[in-house]
């Protein structure tokens, strides 16, 4: 069991009146991709912001990397990488001179610099752009620089803050490959907060959802998904030839159905006793050809709005 | 501190670049020249007059180097600082920066001391093409004495375009958008380099109304002609001539008159422009006896004495500065980072 390397302890923010994070309490391992969920307004930036050092929290503790984010903000920040949503460049400079200068920055020696934007540029497929300056970079090559920026000082966590916001397919699958690349060849913990929920199904091994400040759920996808369905219950998905009300109607009368979906092709049918032999052998017999039969899984998007149904 | 190092110079690299320095920084040279060109008029005019003189030429004609510093002088500076902090907040880059291992407030102290270090440059620059070019226009050069006050001169102007940088700082701090900090800029240039004195003289008249009487005029006559007196006899005879047409209102005119004065002075006085005329005349030892105060206007003070007159001004000048500053810099620390800005 690899240790923590985000901790925090029932971390508040309060704006005025407003509780934008309220007694939050993470724990995420090193070398995780974990997935920070949220609508707008949920509290995602603000934890980002506290987690980073750069906003105080109102009461509670965190440490990253085993640093505390008040009193050794700035070793955080030495450890620790963020591209900030909507995150800015100097767009009169190259891609290389923004690189260098934030390279300056973390203090690190100039060879050591041009050393690591060589190597930083190929990875994000920026070698033939490393001298036109930012001006004329499209969205997708500015959000790959952001993540070259957040690469140079070598971090051991990156913060992602919507990364993929406004990028073209294309271009969000590409940010997916480096950052999971990147987690495979160096063991970069990665806190990606985004609401993009795909995204996150395709990249993260675990979600924490965040729900008007308080932190909802921490898990892998899997057994969020396990979650939604309440115990004794199982859920099976068979995709048809052939789906009509009769079918329907003599489903629901098997012993054990408590009830049926459609959606298109598929069918859902919610089992109380397991006697699924007894559901497949009433399609057969009506005429059907069973062409795929699974255990339901959830997609996270039911997952997501399942936890935010209240509101 | 190597995060402010690093700071300052890309902003000063930044600066040397832009346009916005290179305009002005052209526009001051082109207009300094001219200066030097009225400047040694005057001398040649008035050989008693000091080489420093160049700097201040007469007082009544208006274009001299130290005008051209109190009308363009706010501009400069605030021009470099109006939008350092929310520039790079509206284009998203502060938060990359604020993420770096570098504490908030070198941001700030980089960006300002870029800031002095370009306006340094643009002072020493045209107070030496000035003194420069004065030399064979004149045939002689400054004097060691000279020197030293050009010197001093020189690090007072340093002084009072820093006010002005830190003040659009403290404007680019306070607002979000570039829009008010260049409105904000606007208005206080044209408050202090115009607006004041006409303000102060409106005030002072209400306040400590002049009789419009014939004597009034005759003494406003002769003050404008002031710059052809060369000796006390001159003024004497001005007085004399005044006090046969009206003998017996005279003193009472002329304290209304002084009174009218001090308080427009005084108002004034609240103007970093106002502090640093006063103060560089007085450095460059050509503060001329005021008017009714019957001193020699051409005795120079010894360079020891215009260090310690000018003091109060620059004192006060000093304390606008780090009040500007601090104030910035208290904002910056406390302005929250937030999410969406």
């Amino acid at each position: 069991m690899s240790k923590p390397i985000i901790e925090t302890h029932q971390l508040t923010k309060q704006y005025g009146e407003f509780t934008a994070v309220n007694n939050l309490e993470l724990s995420i391992n090193e070398g995780e991709i974990v997935g920070f969920l949220g609508p707008n307004g949920a509290g995602k930036t603000t934890t980002l912001l506290m987690l980073m050092g750069l906003s105080v929290p109102t009461s509670g503790t965190a440490t990253v990397g085993g640093y505390d984010v008040v009193e050794e903000s700035k070793q955080v920040r030495q450890i620790a990488g963020m591209m900030p949503e909507g995150s800015g460049y100097y767009e009169d400079l190259t891609a290389r001179q923004n690189l260098q200068y934030i390279g300056q920055l973390n203090d690190i020696p100039k060879d050591e610099v041009d050393n690591r934007i060589d190597e930083l540029l190929e990875a994000v497929d920026l070698v033939k752009w490393a001298d036109t300056k930012v001006e004329k970079f499209s969205r997708g090559m500015k959000q790959r620089l952001g993540i070259s920026e957040v690469l140079i000082k070598q971090p051991k966590i990156a913060f992602f803050d919507e990364p993929t916001l406004g990028l073209d397919p294309k271009s969000t699958k590409e940010l997916r490959d480096i950052l999971l690349k990147l987690n495979k060849e160096q063991g970069l913990t990665i806190f990606l907060s985004s609401h993009l929920l795909h995204e996150v199904q395709q990249t993260c091994q675990r979600v924490l959802i965040i729900r008007r400040g308080k932190l909802v759920a921490a898990d892998t996808i899997a057994n969020l998904s396990n979650n939604l369905l309440s115990k004794d219950m199982s859920s099976i998905e068979f995709e048809l030839t052939e789906i009509d009300s009769d079918l329907i109607q003599k489903l629901n009368d098997v012993s054990g159905v408590k009830s049926v979906e459609q959606q298109n092709h598929k069918l859902f049918v919610n089992l109380e006793n397991g006697n699924v032999r007894e559901v497949s052998e009433t399609i057969t017999k009506h005429g059907s050809i069973i062409l795929l039969m699974k255990p339901r899984t959830f997609s996270l998007e039911e997952i997501f709005l399942d936890y935010y149904k209240e509101d | 501190m190597a995060g402010v190092l690093t700071i300052c110079r890309k902003e000063l690299s930044d600066h040397l670049g832009s346009k916005r320095y290179l305009l002005l920084f052209a526009l001051i040279v082109v207009l300094s020249v001219l200066s030097a060109y009225t400047g040694s008029e005057y001398i040649r005019d008035n050989p008693n007059s000091s080489f420093t003189s160049i700097f201040s030429g007469s007082m009544n004609s208006s274009f001299s180097f130290i005008y051209l510093m109190v009308l363009f002088g706010p501009i400069i500076g605030l021009a470099l600082g109006f939008d350092a902090i929310n520039r790079e907040r509206t284009r998203g880059s502060l938060s990359v920066i604020l993420s770096q291992p570098i504490f908030r407030d070198s941001i700030l102290n980089g960006k300002f001391i870029a800031g002095v270090a370009a306006l340094s440059l643009l002072a020493v620059s045209t107070v030496g093409i000035i003194t420069g070019i004065s030399i064979p226009m004149l045939g002689y050069g400054p004097g060691g004495e000279d020197i030293l006050r050009i010197g001093l001169f020189t690090l007072l102007t340093i002084l009072y375009l820093s006010i002005w940088l830190a003040v659009g700082l403290l404007f680019s701090t306070m607002t979000k958008s570039t829009t008010t900090s260049i409105l904000m800029s606007i208005s206080t240039w044209l408050f202090f380099s115009i607006l004041i004195s006409i303000l102060a003289t409106l005030v002072a008249n209400a306040v400590v109304p002049v009789e419009v009487a014939s004597g009034f005029q005759m003494v406003q006559g002769g003050n404008q002609t002031m710059g052809d007196i060369r000796d006390l006899e001159d003024m004497a005879s001005a007085f004399n001539r005044t006090q046969t047409f009206q003998q017996t209102e005279t003193s009472e005119y002329m304290e209304s008159m002084e009174e009218n004065a001090n308080l427009e002075a005084t108002i004034q006085k609240i103007s970093p422009t106002y502090l640093y005329e006063e103060a560089s005349q007085s450095l460059l030892g050509v503060t001329e006896g005021g008017f009714g105060q019957g001193g020699n206007p051409f005795q120079a003070l010894e360079t020891t004495q215009s260090v310690s007159s000018s003091w109060p001004q620059v004192t006060v000048l000093a304390v606008v500065l780090i009040a500007c500053f601090a104030s910035s810099y208290m904002l910056f620390l406390r302005q929250e980072i937030r999410a969406g800005g």
